[in-house]
């Protein structure tokens, strides 16, 4: 490939190749689209670059634990669940991309092919009206510029190819999807499920979907993927490609079309806007590896490089026409950020079936749809929560003493009764006030001027919080669990890993910077649907809205390219 | 908080101005076997305490401490994943310990015979004293020791299995308590 203008121009661009931007590579190459991605991490390859995903335990140095040096050195991203030593090699370490926290927020990142998509924890719930209705009734934010009929055959679209296991639970404020065959829940979780239909009449406890393969169909196959083998350990990628990533699913899938270009170490600094032309025509990019900065052109730009980094870019784009950001003539460009509240979480014991356990690992648990003020308002906060639920019996090994009799307590661990665990899910209301700008002089490694992060809980988030507590310490109680204990981890904003907003949807370009299609209000030809897009959060873990909104998007852009209008 | 350039270079001079210490602490005894980056063990430390693990798990029919080298892993987590403060800690209670040893015993540890190396760490046992330093050192060597038995590829395979594929997942399932294992 030489060097000249038309070896770097495609018809299409896409920034990021994590969850949203592998579905846009995917539907853009499908389409026949010569499509560039641009994605800062290195290349990770399916199979190929996983080279913790065959250990034993006893293969690692350290059995899993992050040594002192790195938690030391990098405080922020440790404090995520999953960076441990299996699959730390996924995770942007604090060190190498600093920002500025105006107020705490634990920025989680992975800056690779394939993004988080490897490292995520694969839950997938729909949105439903009761959701995207959402801001319009309790007045805040702005009006969702869609509806669930529009991104309903687009969920379909993508729980059919990702490979999505659940169960048909009609649930008007958990729609129904695609489905491949459900695990089962374990005694007490279906226990707590006839427990809760039976006692609370809008309450429910469902098997909770998941991208899985349980029993792959022949596009999944088609895809060089197989079942899923119930291994838990999925951060460290998948060698049967059992549960959707980027790189087992839509990335491969996407180079098989010929018409994928993907260029790792590629940070993307700007996009350029033509001030003739109205439109963009390319962006800009610094290798990471030669520090040069380089041009690529195309027809349409996909933003995807994951929420925060959406902002950033987009914030960095400035030009004679827009001086505060492309496409921000409305000025909420960087404003309305928001995210989900993970702080509550709730554990107990049951004395019932003493006589049952589970059997293998289960990749996913039970889940408790959002029940507060989904129908009217009900409660002196807004909005909800969902929660996870688990159960299952533990190994408790008496480690008293020492020599053979504590060899001999070692050898026969005893089987703990049954624990049961929850954790909150809880929407938070995006305020012009938590918010995301640049700094005005200092800048990163790349040129780029440094993040600056001004998010913050508030009272609703509070009394959202409380509200956990009580419901489920009574769910608990009524259920006959025992020994229930509450905590808050009090953890900063950002750790749920669910950033969203900064780019909102909306139908008003005065209140808003994209229009239903994803597209900016000002500049046509630019899209963003990562979580830089959503206009509120509601309460379900986002990816697969991020998907569904993706391939609706590029399936309009191409529309719109074939008529000549972008 | 961004973390500042100066942090990381400080953090980075300490290991290696540590790690050129370690030749002048060792230069009357042998050295350990393994490359340390902050504590400074000798070959008798690291003999003593593959000894201690062995009084904690011994051989029996069945393999012991020392079998799955759990005073190396001891020695790798205090060394890689312990606090500062910790591994100080640590390194003091050794020193207490040794002293626990010579007081109750006139020896010290390696010297000791079997018997004396368990009236040891019976007394060890009962010390409630959180302000103890032997005993912190010998229950956080105790649970590393147990840690690493416990995850060992012997352990895994053929006392409580590991299965790095299930290919299975039962909900519910009729619980059968396990015969009795011999250790
Ligand atoms: C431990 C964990 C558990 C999670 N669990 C769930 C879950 O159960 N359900 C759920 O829905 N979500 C979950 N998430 C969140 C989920 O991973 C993200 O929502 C999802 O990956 C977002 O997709 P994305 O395409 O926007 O971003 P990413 O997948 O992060 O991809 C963004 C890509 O853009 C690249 N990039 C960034 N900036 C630039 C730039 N300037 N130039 C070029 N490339 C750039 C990045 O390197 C990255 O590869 C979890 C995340 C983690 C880490």
């Amino acid at each position: 490939m030489g060097n000249t203008k038309e070896t770097r121009t495609f018809d299409a661009i896409v920034i990021g190749s994590g969850i949203s931007g592998g579905w846009a590579a995917k539907e853009f190459t499908e389409k026949g689209l010569k499509t560039l991605v641009l994605e800062r991490g290195r290349d990770v390859q399916h199979l190929k670059d996983y080279p913790t995903t065959n250990k034993y335990p006893w293969e690692f140095e350290h059995r899993g634990d992050i040594t002192a040096d790195v938690k030391e050195a990098n405080p922020v991203v440790s404090r995520c669940y999953a960076f441990r030593e299996d699959a730390m090699h996924f995770f942007v370490k604090d060190t190498e991309h600093p920002y500025v926290q105006d107020k705490p927020f634990d920025w989680i990142r992975g800056y690779q092919v394939g993004g988080k998509s490897l490292l995520w924890a694969r839950q997938t719930q729909r949105w439903s009206d009761f959701d995207f209705e959402g801001p319009a009734r309790d007045g805040f934010a702005v009006d969702w510029p869609i509806r669930y009929k529009d991104i309903a055959p687009w969920y379909s679209h993508v729980e059919k190819f990702a490979g999505i296991s659940g169960n048909k639970d009609g649930l008007p404020n958990l729609p129904d999807g695609e489905f491949l065959p459900p695990l089962e829940l374990s005694c007490v979780e279906n226990y707590f499920k006839d427990f809760v239909s039976k006692n609370y009449k809008d309450r429910n406890v469902i098997y909770a979907r998941c991208a899985h393969l349980t029993e792959p169909q022949p596009i999944h196959l088609e895809q060089g993927r197989g079942q899923c083998q119930k291994r838990n350990l999925c951060q460290r990628g998948c060698p049967f490609g059992g549960y959707f990533s980027s790189n087992s699913s839509t990335l491969p899938w996407a180079q098989r079309t010929g018409n994928l270009t993907m260029r790792p170490h590629s940070v993307v600094h700007s996009i350029i806007y033509d001030e003739q032309k109205g439109k963009a025509t390319g962006v800009r990019v610094v290798d990471t590896q030669s520090k040069e900065m380089i041009e690529y052109y195309a027809n349409v730009i996909f933003v995807n490089a994951a929420a925060v980094n959406t902002n950033i870019i987009l914030l960095n784009s400035t030009s004679h026409r827009f001086p505060n950001g492309l496409g921000n003539d409305s000025g909420v460009l960087g404003k309305y950020f928001a995210f989900h509240n993970y702080r509550g979480h709730i554990s107990a014991e049951y004395d019932g079936f003493k006589d049952s356990t589970t059997d293998g690992r289960t990749p996913t648990s039970a889940y408790l749809p959002r029940f507060r003020n989904v129908v009217k308002q009900e409660t002196d906060f807004l909005r909800g929560y969902a929660a996870g639920f688990s159960s299952g019996r533990g190994k408790n090994m008496h480690t008293e003493g020492f020599g053979k009799t504590l060899k001999e307590n070692l050898f026969n661990p005893e089987t703990t009764g049954w624990y049961v665990g929850s954790h909150m899910m809880g929407e938070t209301i995006p305020k012009e006030s938590n918010k995301l700008t640049l700094d005005a002089s200092k800048k990163d490694e790349w040129g780029i001027p440094l993040l600056h992060l001004d998010i913050a809980y508030d009272d609703n988030d509070e009394k959202m919080l409380k509200d956990f507590f009580e419901q489920m310490t009574e769910m608990y109680t009524k259920a006959g669990f025992t020994n229930i204990k509450t905590g808050d981890s009090k953890q900063a904003p950002g750790l749920d890993i669910h950033e969203m907003g900064g780019v909102r949807m909306g139908n008003d370009p005065k209140t808003s910077m994209l229009n239903k299609w994803n597209q900016l209000h000002a500049c046509k030809n630019v899209f963003v649907t990562d979580g830089a897009c959503m206009t509120s959060t509601s309460t379900q873990n986002p990816s697969l809205t991020y998907m569904a909104l993706t391939a609706r998007a590029v399936d309009y852009a191409v529309t719109q390219l074939k008529k000549n209008e972008l | 908080m961004p973390l500042n350039r100066r942090t990381v270079l400080k953090q980075f001079l300490y290991m290696s101005a540590g790690m050129a210490l370690l030749p002048a602490c060792l230069q009357h005894h042998a050295k350990s076997s393994m490359l340390l980056k902050h504590i400074a063990i000798d070959g008798d430390q690291e003999k003593t305490l593959a000894e201690l693990s062995e009084t904690i798990i011994p051989a029996t029919t069945t393999p012991g401490a020392k079998d799955v080298s759990a005073h190396l892993f001891v020695l790798t987590m205090v060394d890689d994943c312990f606090t500062k403060a910790d591994r100080d800690r640590w390194q003091a209670g050794f020193a207490a310990f040794e002293k626990m040893s010579n007081d109750l015993n006139g020896k010290n540890y390696l010297s000791s015979t079997p018997q004396q190396r368990e009236a040891l760490l019976t007394k060890l046992e009962t010390v409630k004293d959180e302000k103890d330093d032997a005993a912190w050192f010998y229950q956080a060597t105790k649970r590393l020791t147990i840690r690493c038995y416990t995850s060992s590829k012997f352990y895994l395979t053929k006392v409580q299995v590991y299965e790095l594929v299930p290919s299975r997942y039962k909900g519910c399932v009729p619980y059968k308590p396990a015969a009795r294992k011999v250790a």
